[in-house]
């Protein structure tokens, strides 16, 4: 699989970087405040990584991630690498890119925000009692204030790098239905199939058009019989581009056959006031045949017994 | 382009074109005229164009090919259009420029065979 770039997908520059800054109020006092905690981050960063895992793992689901010893061993490695990071004292593009990564690596495992978000939560717990435990009050209220900011800035990115990941996935699956959705079959020469099922939006409806054009083309094709019993919804839309598609064949010089046209569609066609009289319509599929055939000089016959 | 530039065939009784250039918009209205002058000339029965090579019909050409059939079928000439592009009844068809009347072959055989043979 190609590593996507996640920076250019997300827009992530100097400038939008000062954006979310600003808008999660992380200012340099934050920056350089948790930059002087970086040792008590050292020092804590096993305990507190321990801990985090003993809430994955002692979840049922959460758990199913995690299955050998040897990779809890490595997530946890990179964990604390992750847990020191946040007392790095920056936030330029680098970290940024950084944390990005540890979202894209999720998605691909199909680890869900949810369980980002449990897990941060519990972080800000760890964080929260040791900070307590050893600063004065008004110091661990300081540093635990600059880290939820950091927290919530980086629980944005995952997000947010979970969602583009999660579109880019939608989108290559939309781009292989749309090559399976308009098999153009050949059934006899001369005579064309275009079988059509589940929705056709607009975007559907001008692909099948360009498709069944050029295989007119290529075929030479007299005859197209488009075969509607498997489409889900039968609108005003739906069979304004069938009278296109028609009408579009028919400047090729082929002619084509509506098939498939259920008592539930054609009450909904006459309903619509949808006007098809231009086109050949039959109800079952084996009529369209016959009546293409006709149309090349071709005639079915019974065969003598 | 002047007039006389897209050369009109007589095969038998049937007048043929073969349009090899874009129509742009001086270069159709001459066509139209040279065709409707050789039909006056010859009375032919039926006018086949083919327009395999034209890329680009907009709507104003559409409408010149479309009229100029229904002209000739007033003149008692059957017009037979064959050969358009995918992709140009594709975008004639958008344009919700359909060319209804005008008949339509895939090739100019089978255009041939819809003409009058007399």
């Amino acid at each position: 699989m190609t590593q996507i770039n996640y920076m250019n997908r997300l827009r992530l520059d100097e400038r939008e970087l000062a954006s979310r800054r600003a808008f999660f109020e992380i200012t340099d006092e934050d920056l350089a405040r948790l930059a002087t905690l970086r040792a008590f981050g050292e020092r804590h960063s096993t305990a507190i990584v321990d801990a985090l895992y003993d809430l994955i793992l002692g979840h049922p689901e959460s758990r199913t991630f995690f299955t050998d010893e040897r990779a809890v061993a490595r997530v946890k490695k990179m964990q604390q690498q992750y847990f020191i990071g946040l007392f790095g004292g920056r936030l330029d593009l680098a970290y940024v890119e950084d944390r990005l990564r540890v979202g894209a690596a999720h998605e691909r495992i199909g680890l869900a925000p949810k369980w980002y978000i449990g897990a941060y939560s519990r972080y800000l717990r760890l964080l929260h009692d040791r900070m307590f435990a050893e600063m004065s009050p008004a110091d661990a209220s300081a540093a635990f204030l600059s880290i939820k900011k950091l927290v919530a800035f980086d629980m944005a990115l995952a997000i947010d790098t979970y969602n583009a990941a999660n579109m880019d996935t939608v989108a290559r699956h939309q781009a292989a239905i749309r090559e399976l959705s308009t098999p153009v079959i050949r059934v006899h020469h001369r005579v064309l199939l275009l079988p059509l099922v589940g929705t056709v939006d607009s975007h559907r409806a001008e692909q099948i058009m360009e498709t069944l054009l050029l295989k007119v083309v290529d075929e030479q094709a007299r005859a197209v019989i488009v075969d509607i019993a498997g489409v889900a919804v039968v609108d005003t839309q739906v069979a304004d581009h069938l009278l296109k598609t028609t009408e579009a064949v028919r400047l090729l010089g082929a002619e084509t056959i509506l098939t498939g046209i259920s008592a539930q569609i054609a009450r909904t066609i006459v309903q619509l006031g949808v006007d098809i009289s231009t086109m050949h319509t039959r109800a079952r599929l084996a009529d369209g045949i016959e009546l293409a055939l006709g149309i090349v000089g071709r005639v079915i016959v019974a065969k003598e017994a | 382009m002047a007039r006389g530039s897209i050369p009109i065939l007589r095969v038998a009784n049937n007048l043929l074109v073969t349009v090899q250039t874009e129509l742009h918009d001086a270069i159709a209205e001459a066509f139209q005229e040279d065709l409707l002058a050789a039909i006056e000339k010859t009375g032919a029965a039926g006018l086949l164009i083919d327009v395999t090579g034209i890329e680009i019909v907009d709507s104003y050409v559409a409408r010149v090919l479309a009229d100029t059939a229904k002209m000739a079928r007033l003149m008692g000439t059957e017009t037979v259009i064959v050969g358009i592009r995918p992709e140009v009844a594709a975008t004639l068809v958008r344009m919700g420029y359909t060319m209804s009347g005008v008949r339509t072959a895939l090739n100019v055989d089978e255009g041939l065979a819809l003409l009058p043979r007399r």
